[in-house]
């Protein structure tokens, strides 16, 4: 199996304040690595760093991603090879439809890739298709990005955008927060439908609810900036029975 | 509509709008003078007035769903300083559309004062968009002196691209009851430019409603002032009156300087008023380069966001998508061109 990323030793903090404290995991293709812990304990802080937010500062350590040090990227440059961070909280872009929106994305990915612009149609086609992956309506498409959308819309339109950009390595920050069951379906769904041998999801989640729906083959419990418990899937499912103090605590 | 002209030849076409909008139909004025008289059956006459500037009146209840664009240009002459007055009459009951659109064509410096008298009869509606694209050595003052009657309606749309110091004084007497006046504007300023913006909103009578919605994005030295009062007059009850001022400040030595008063001398009234400045938002930014889009393309995709609302309020479509491009090429600095012949932006 082909190693997508590794991380070795992650220290990041923020305004002086160490939030990751350490951090190790690798991500090989094909995986599905699941990310759970109380609030505070660094999860959205390392997804964002791996996004490449700049008012994290990473003090130690490094990433490696597909052979490249990512922490020397911007994050337009890792979204071209194929990183994507679906938001806790989605942003609001008035006056920018999110078909023009997805336009300059793809169009800015394929340049990298040294393709030519799609054609208006091909855009379409895709667009379309995309959007039935996560049962979007097609009156989503002209109107501006994320503005007046419910929070499941967002999310799912979250995962539309996952669906145009075909990433290699797709992080979902608390995708599952503020979803009804229905919309929680929907995301998963889309997910499992993108999942393909060669690429790779970190999901990150404080319940196990929306590991019913995408099953992790492998679960990190991360405290206090550090991983303290690395397992199978059984692990998601333990986590909600007993809760997280057996593991801080042990 | 068949409008028609006193076409003059001598115009050369470089004067013109190059790519005239649909509906629109042109007249010119240079220097204050007015070069072409139109006049669309009994409903519109636009004539020169004296000795500069233009008169504009719109019969008692003409129906002109086309808009009259009045491109009003500074070109080279003697004539530093340059004063002129022009009214407008809206007749009662009437409906119309007007695009005034103030350019610099040469690189002179020029001082100009023009005066807007506009007068809203009885229950006609007006729509106003002013599209000032002047240069670095132009200093344009306009004073607004609006009067509206009874059941009027005027939106007035100022789209302030270009100039080196922009003024925009506007007087606003709502004297009849069931008057609504709105007033929205956005303006770009950059290097050391400056725009000024004075709103006197004077609710005289009881059951008018304004409103009015500013948005200003400010580069480098630039400098931009705001100015708003609402004054409700004793009596003047079930006023509802709204004032917004909003800035956007892409650089640390840009200044705005905002005043939003409010003098209400009636208590059966619902009126706000609110001015922010603020910076671009670094989590958007992070959104939208997560996705693959370049930091410059994002900034700009977070001006045009921020300034999307006040375009947002001009209801004539192809205008609008027109401005959207006028204002995209500004804020991505491709519109120095157009200093020499402003007349390339249309």
């Amino acid at each position: 199996m082909n190693k997508i990323l590794e991380i070795k030793g992650l220290r990041a903090s923020i305004e002086g304040k160490e939030i990751l404290k350490g951090i190790d995991f690798s991500v090989n293709e094909g995986e599905v690595h699941a990310i759970m812990g109380p609030n505070g304990s660094g999860k959205s802080t390392l997804s964002a760093v791996l996004a490449g937010r700049e008012n994290f500062v990473v003090t130690a350590g490094e990433v490696i991603y597909l052979g490249e040090n990512l922490l020397d990227l911007a994050p337009e440059e890792r979204a071209h090879r194929g990183i994507f961070l679906g938001f806790q909280y989605p942003v609001e872009i008035p006056g920018v439809s999110n078909v023009n929106f997805m336009k300059t994305a793809i169009n800015e990915k394929r340049k990298f890739a040294n393709l030519p612009p799609l054609s208006a149609a091909e855009f379409l086609k895709m667009m379309r298709e995309k959007m039935a992956v996560v049962e979007m309506d097609s009156s989503f498409s002209g109107r501006g990005v994320n503005v007046g959308f419910s929070g499941g819309e967002k999310k799912r339109n979250e995962i539309f955008q996952m669906a145009m950009l075909e990433p290699k390595l797709a992080i979902l920050d608390e995708t599952d927060s503020g979803l009804d069951v229905d919309a929680l379906r929907i995301v998963a769904t889309g997910v499992n439908k993108l999942k393909r041998p060669d690429n790779a999801f970190i999901i990150i989640t404080h319940y196990q609810r929306l590991l019913n729906y995408i099953v992790p083959d492998i679960v990190h419990v991360l405290y206090d900036g550090k991983i303290i418990k690395t397992a199978g899937k059984e692990l998601a499912l333990e986590v909600e029975n007993r809760g997280y103090d057996w593991l801080i605590n042990g | 509509m068949a409008l028609q002209y006193k076409y003059n030849p001598a115009i050369p076409d470089v004067f013109r709008c190059r790519v005239p909008l649909p509906g629109t139909h042109q007249a010119y004025l240079s220097n204050g003078l007015l070069h072409e008289e139109v006049s669309y059956e009994d409903k519109l006459h636009l004539s020169a007035s004296s000795p500069k500037g233009f008169d504009l009146k719109i019969s008692p209840g003409a129906q002109i769903p086309d808009t009259l664009q009045i491109i009003s240009v500074r070109e080279t002459g003697q004539i530093v300083e340059l004063q002129f007055s022009n009214s407008l009459d809206f007749g009662a009951g009437s409906d119309s559309n007007l695009l005034l659109c103030t350019h610099t064509l040469s690189l002179d410096e020029f001082v100009t004062l023009s005066e807007l008298n506009i007068n809203v009869q009885q229950g006609s509606r007006v729509n106003i968009v002013i599209m000032q694209n002047e240069h670095n050595g132009s200093s344009h003052k306009m004073n607004f002196k609006i009067k509206q009657a009874k059941d009027s309606y005027l939106r007035l749309n100022i789209v302030s691209l270009h100039g080196a110091r922009l003024e925009n004084n506007i007087d606003v007497d709502l004297e009849g009851e069931g008057g609504i006046c709105e007033l929205n504007g956005v303006y770009l300023v950059s290097g050391k430019q400056e725009i000024l913006t004075f709103v006197n909103m004077k609710h005289l009578v009881p059951n008018c409603h304004s409103s009015q919605l500013f948005k200003g994005i400010l580069d480098n030295e630039s400098r931009a002032v705001f100015s708003g009062l609402i004054n409700v007059a004793k009596g003047a009850q079930k006023t509802e009156a709204y004032q917004a001022n909003h800035n956007l400040l892409l650089s640390r030595k840009a200044k705005v300087y905002a005043q939003p008063h409010l003098e209400i001398n009636a208590d059966d009234v619902k009126c706000s008023h609110g001015a922010t400045s603020g910076r671009l938002d670094e989590f958007a930014l992070f959104y939208m380069r997560s996705r693959g889009i370049g930091l410059k393309e994002a900034k700009l995709l977070q001006q045009l966001a921020f300034i999307y609302d006040v375009l947002e309020k001009v209801n004539n479509v192809p205008l609008r998508n027109r401005l959207q491009e006028l204002v995209e090429s500004r804020l991505r600095g491709e519109f120095e061109q157009c200093a020499n012949c402003s007349i390339n932006c249309c």
